[in-house]
């Protein structure tokens, strides 16, 4: 029997991929999947949540309509950040985060 | 016509704009500024007009949108600073198009209107679908905002930075949204202020998912630990985007936690203590943090970057302290009279930063030299900027400093209040160490010259910050009405 905690659990150790991702690669294109992750792993906690909070014998779908927003927002999100992150590929030749340390201090 | 419905009209206003600038090629810049500029002034007759005599909202609408003097009070802000930020733009045409692929503007001028939208909606949300999606409507227009202006290296630099931090930050909130869904089971935060009032809730649970609702919204107000990005990215964007991450974006984050906290914070609330712990330290640590490298620098645009993190400190210590009494303001208006001050004080140190820019001088801070000499407005105007953002008595900066000070030795915060003086003094010195370099003599004489409507606008924004300086009753009256939690359900 599959319960609440698993989902959690396997929310969590998606979040915490997709965070550590973000934090040791270098390459902006995987730290922009991982990013994807962690939201992928919000929305699966947002369901999880959600289809285990049954009133009525029915889940209450307020968080469902989140997740909904939440992947309409994850595309717009994705489509801007790619066309900065070609821009920045068309000028530097490279998207490593190494190339984008101009200003310090 | 309703209120709720002036937020469609924006929008669909920006949908003309962006469909005007890409099929009729002729239309020049300053047209397409002065049709959105029109435009905002417009909503913010209507807003003004009509919030007075305001109906009840219908119910489909009512349950996810509210009309407090709060929320009226945020959509103003939006609607002036989204104005201001507009002007700027074409004030900065000059040399900014220099910066863009095709050599105009474009966009520049209808994504401010989107984004004012955004901060409009998120003045009045209701629950944490509402503020998520128009959160996430300001911050994607300000990703392609911030590196707009892409043939300069550090504008897209900066919206590479801007854009992996705030994507991150987006995660981190949603992820926080989720627990403190499964928490409490609401997303409104109605719901949420009777679950935390009547008990029942795993507190583990709801900690977790309040600190990373917390973190995902500090990002966003540029709070200690989270406020890596900001010194690169304001110095980075054009100008005119770095005020509206500056002020428009700042105070579109703390109307959100102002809401937010409001709900965490009720009375016999479990999380209470906690969250009031949490705020002060990071609000503490926030002002210090933002003021030391503030100490060491010499480009006065990444300066102000850094005063803006200190500022964002002492407006979650007014958050910390928000149950202080002592002056006629509500819990959240203290917040509110600070960002109505902060807003012409900013908006005037940096128009005066694209003056320069239009004079050919740097930012730097060597580039101040001699100014007074040359531009007795320009320096005596940047002479007031800076000593309200210090909080010089009888400028506008000062009342909210003090008032927040006020406030921690109220609620016996000592600790923040060690840290708000330690900021404060600070301040003085960095920022006056502007003015001083100012009023340096230097050789050259090449003149700087302003244009008449930036020396207008420019005037109406220094005596702003002296009126509110000398006589904050009106603006004070206006924020004491602002509701307390619980008692304004129904959002009226």
């Amino acid at each position: 029997m599959i319960t609440l905690n698993h989902y959690l659990f396997v929310s969590g150790a998606l979040f915490a991929l997709g965070l550590a991702g973000v934090v040791v690669r270098r390459n902006i294109i995987i730290i922009f999947m991982c990013l994807e992750m962690m939201l992928s792993a919000a929305n699966l906690a947002l369901v999880g949540f959600s289809r285990f909070r049954v009133t009525d014998g029915l889940p209450d779908y307020a968080a469902h309509s989140l997740v909904f927003f939440t992947i309409t927002v994850a595309a717009a999100e994705v489509a801007v950040g790619l066309a900065v992150i070609v821009a920045l590929y068309r000028t530097r030749q490279s998207v490593e985060v190494d190339t984008i340390t101009r200003m310090q201090g | 016509m309703s209120v709720f419905n002036l937020e469609a009209l924006l929008a669909l206003l920006g949908l003309f704009v962006l469909l005007l600038e890409a099929f009729v090629p002729s239309v020049s810049s300053k047209a397409l500024a002065g049709i959105c500029m029109a435009g905002v002034a417009g909503v913010l007759v209507l807003l003004v007009t009509v919030a007075g005599g305001q109906d009840a909202l219908p119910a489909f609408i009512g349950a996810y949108h509210q009309l407090d003097t709060l929320a009226i009070f945020y959509k103003a802000f939006a609607l002036v600073i989204t104005f201001l930020v507009l002007w700027l733009t074409l004030e900065a045409a000059p040399y900014l198009s220099k910066f863009t692929l095709d050599g105009k503007l474009g966009e520049m001028f209808s994504l401010p209107l989107f984004v004012c939208v955004g901060m409009m909606w998120m003045a009045s949300a209701k629950d944490l679908v509402t503020v998520f999606v128009s959160l996430e409507l300001v911050t994607v227009s300000f990703y392609v905002l911030v590196a707009y202006t892409r043939k300069s290296a550090l504008a897209l630099e900066a919206g590479v930075k801007y854009l992996i931090l705030g994507a991150l930050s987006t995660g981190v909130l949603v992820f926080g949204v989720a627990w403190v869904y499964g928490a409490t089971g609401a997303l409104s935060f109605e719901g949420i202020t009777k679950a935390v009032q009547v008990g029942g809730v795993n507190k583990t649970a709801l900690l977790f998912g309040v600190s990373f609702l917390l973190a995902g919204l500090g990002f966003k107000v540029a709070a200690v630990p989270f406020q890596m990005w900001v010194p690169d990215v304001y110095q980075g964007a054009s100008t005119p985007t770095t005020v509206f991450l500056s002020v428009g974006s700042k105070a579109a984050g703390f109307a959100v936690l102002t809401r937010v906290i409001d709900a965490l914070t009720v009375s016999g609330s479990m999380v209470r203590q906690e969250v009031i712990t949490v705020l002060s330290i990071a609000g503490a640590v926030t002002v210090v943090v933002g003021s030391l490298p503030a100490l060491f620098q010499t480009n006065v645009k990444r300066l102000l970057a850094y005063s803006s993190i200190s500022h964002a400190g002492f407006l979650l210590l007014a958050l910390a302290a928000r149950d202080s009494v002592r002056v006629d303001l509500a819990p959240g208006g203290t917040v509110a009279f600070y960002l109505a001050t902060y807003l012409p004080m900013t908006v005037l140190g940096f128009a005066a930063l694209i003056q320069m820019r239009l004079n050919g001088r740097g930012e730097e801070l060597d580039d101040f030299k001699g100014l007074a000499q040359k531009s007795p407005t320009l320096a005596f105007l940047i002479t007031l900027a800076f000593a309200s953002l210090a909080g010089l008595p009888l400028t506008a900066g000062f009342f909210g400093k003090m008032w927040v000070m006020l406030g921690l030795v109220d609620q016996q915060l000592w600790f923040a209040l060690v840290c708000a003086i330690i900021g404060a003094a600070a301040g003085f010195y960095y920022y006056f160490r502007v003015i001083l370099a100012m009023f340096t003599p230097e050789e050259s004489t090449e003149p700087v010259r302003m244009g008449a409507l930036a020396r207008g606008v420019c005037v109406v924004l220094g005596c702003t910050i002296i009126v509110l300086g000398v006589y904050p009753k009106p603006l004070q009256m206006l924020l004491a009405k602002v509701p307390v939690a619980g008692k304004n359900a129904t959002g009226h």
